[in-house]
């Protein structure tokens, strides 16, 4: 039973190697991004690409030979000992290009991370399970006890696809917007933002008058009935001023918008302006 | 306080009063050629913008705050009555401390002090997006580094489609790219959210 299971591990890692193959050998994007993956910087942008390349048929080999009987006991030792590889890869390309991304399974650019690591350990493990299959094939295990099988590989794939950033997509990312849906975890934003009434002064005749006038950014702001006064600093004929826009607080109407302009020191208002058609 | 509010009353008596009201050309003309025709700042092409500072705040003396740039410039920050200071939202002096991160605009004095008209303390522009939510949290994916952005209910702003701003942001999706301007936590990974562009 336990050689039956094991000889399934040549199965798993052949699979995971011929999509990895699939990936590196026909996929033009992530050949591009190939460049930019920590290979590139590890081994020059130039060197990259083909090292990609032949990496990949390395796996596709491998994955194929795996996956195709016989099987002997060095195909799974192979398999661990690429895996092992790709651990130290991942393990080196995180400390010495932590942003790159690592190329692994997708064409998406997903950096390395202790995610990226767990699979490729996760293979060791698959790759050093199968050489206790001893030579075994993984097919007559695979029907001799189908639900057995099936329910290990589903898992064991399971696993490879949760421990893969580059499937996150397809299978986390709905979860989580399920999730937002039946909990509304951003309910609760009510009111006017301040930056509501900023974008409406902005657009006001009230504020193309002062504008040049105006040497600071917002300084203060408060509620005053249906206003919401905004102040600046300005300066106004060599005098220091404070130029106090009125913005209404409930509506879009940026011809309401009043502004005075009122010394700092003597607190006298210098200017006041208003539309006359709103001038109450 | 009671100066606060005899000055806002104040001011909105001025603005509100009605007394001196003038036509919208009080000031001059509208046409976009008396905008333009403000001197332009005068700045050597290369050179650093004299009335810019930016870096971490190494000690606040009275009114006066040290700079360490990140260039390994120092500067010594004059802050005025009429300097503005946003820290998350409009805020007071006193809410500055010593680690912050800030830029600060104003003009720069004889002695080499910038006198600051606008400062801005942790403030933080970035594109993400959005990896997963929590309660009035945005995880944010930021390049593949994870930020953690607190939404502050009635101070949080969105901005969906370039459309006015509001403060409902329940309608961001997981997965979406997002624009943040925000205050970063110094020293930390986390940022509080102040306004937040999004497509939708």
């Amino acid at each position: 039973m336990l050689q039956s299971l094991a000889a399934l591990q040549s199965l798993l890692v052949g699979v995971v190697l011929i999509w990895s193959a699939r990936i590196k050998l026909f996929d033009r994007r992530a050949a591009e991004q190939a460049r930019t993956s920590a290979l590139g910087t590890l081994l020059g942008a130039e060197r990259a690409v083909p090292a990609y390349r032949v990496l990949g048929g390395a796996e596709l080999l491998l994955g194929i030979l795996l996956v195709l009987p016989p099987a002997p006991v060095a195909e799974p030792l192979a398999a661990a000992a690429l895996a092992a590889g790709f651990v130290g890869y991942l393990g080196y390309a995180r400390r010495v290009a932590p942003d790159a991304s690592c190329g692994c399974l997708s064409a998406k650019a997903t950096p390395v991370t202790g995610r990226s690591i767990a699979r490729a350990g996760l293979l060791v493990l698959a790759g050093l399970v199968g050489i206790a299959a001893g030579g075994t094939y993984w097919l007559p295990a695979l029907t001799g006890s189908p639900a057995a099988s099936a329910g290990l590989l589903l898992a064991e794939a399971a696993l490879v696809v949760a421990f893969s950033p580059e499937f996150d997509s397809y299978w986390l990312l709905p979860l989580r917007r399920l999730r937002a849906r039946l909990t509304h975890p951003l309910r609760g934003g009510s009111g006017v933002p301040l930056l509501a009434s900023v974008q409406q002064l902005q657009l006001s005749a009230a504020y193309r008058q002062v504008g040049t006038l105006l040497t600071s950014d917002v300084r203060d702001h408060w509620l005053e009935e249906s206003w919401r006064m905004v102040c600046y600093s300005a300066r106004y004929q060599g005098r220091a001023a404070t130029a106090v826009f009125a913005v209404p607080a409930g509506e879009v109407a940026p011809d309401r918008v009043r502004v005075a302009l009122v010394d700092d020191s003597t607190g006298a208002t210098l200017v006041s302006l208003a539309d006359p058609a709103y001038a109450t | 306080m009671a100066t606060t509010m005899d000055r806002r009353r104040l001011l909105s008596t001025a603005v509100l009063g009605g007394a001196g009201i003038a036509g919208a050309t009080a000031l001059g003309s509208l046409a976009p050629e008396a905008a333009f025709a403000a001197e332009p700042v005068k700045i050597e092409p290369g050179a650093p913008d004299p009335n810019f500072a930016e870096g971490r705040v190494t000690s606040i003396t009275g009114s006066v705050v040290l700079l360490a740039g990140s260039d390994g410039a120092l500067h010594r920050i004059q802050v005025t009555n009429g300097t503005s200071i946003w820290k998350f939202q409009p805020t007071t002096f006193d809410r500055l401390e010593k680690g912050d991160g800030m830029y600060v605009r104003g003009v720069r004095l004889p002695d080499g002090t910038l006198a600051a008209d606008s400062l801005w303390a942790n403030i933080v522009n970035l594109t993400a997006h959005i990896a997963s939510v929590g309660r009035n949290v945005l995880h944010l994916d930021h390049h593949g580094k994870r930020l953690i952005g607190h939404v502050v209910p009635g101070t949080t702003a969105a901005v969906y489609n370039g459309t006015p701003a509001i403060s409902d942001v329940s309608l961001l999706k997981v997965g979406g790219h997002v624009q943040v301007i925000g205050a970063w936590h110094p020293d930390t990974n986390e940022i509080s959210i102040a306004t937040v562009y999004a497509a939708n």
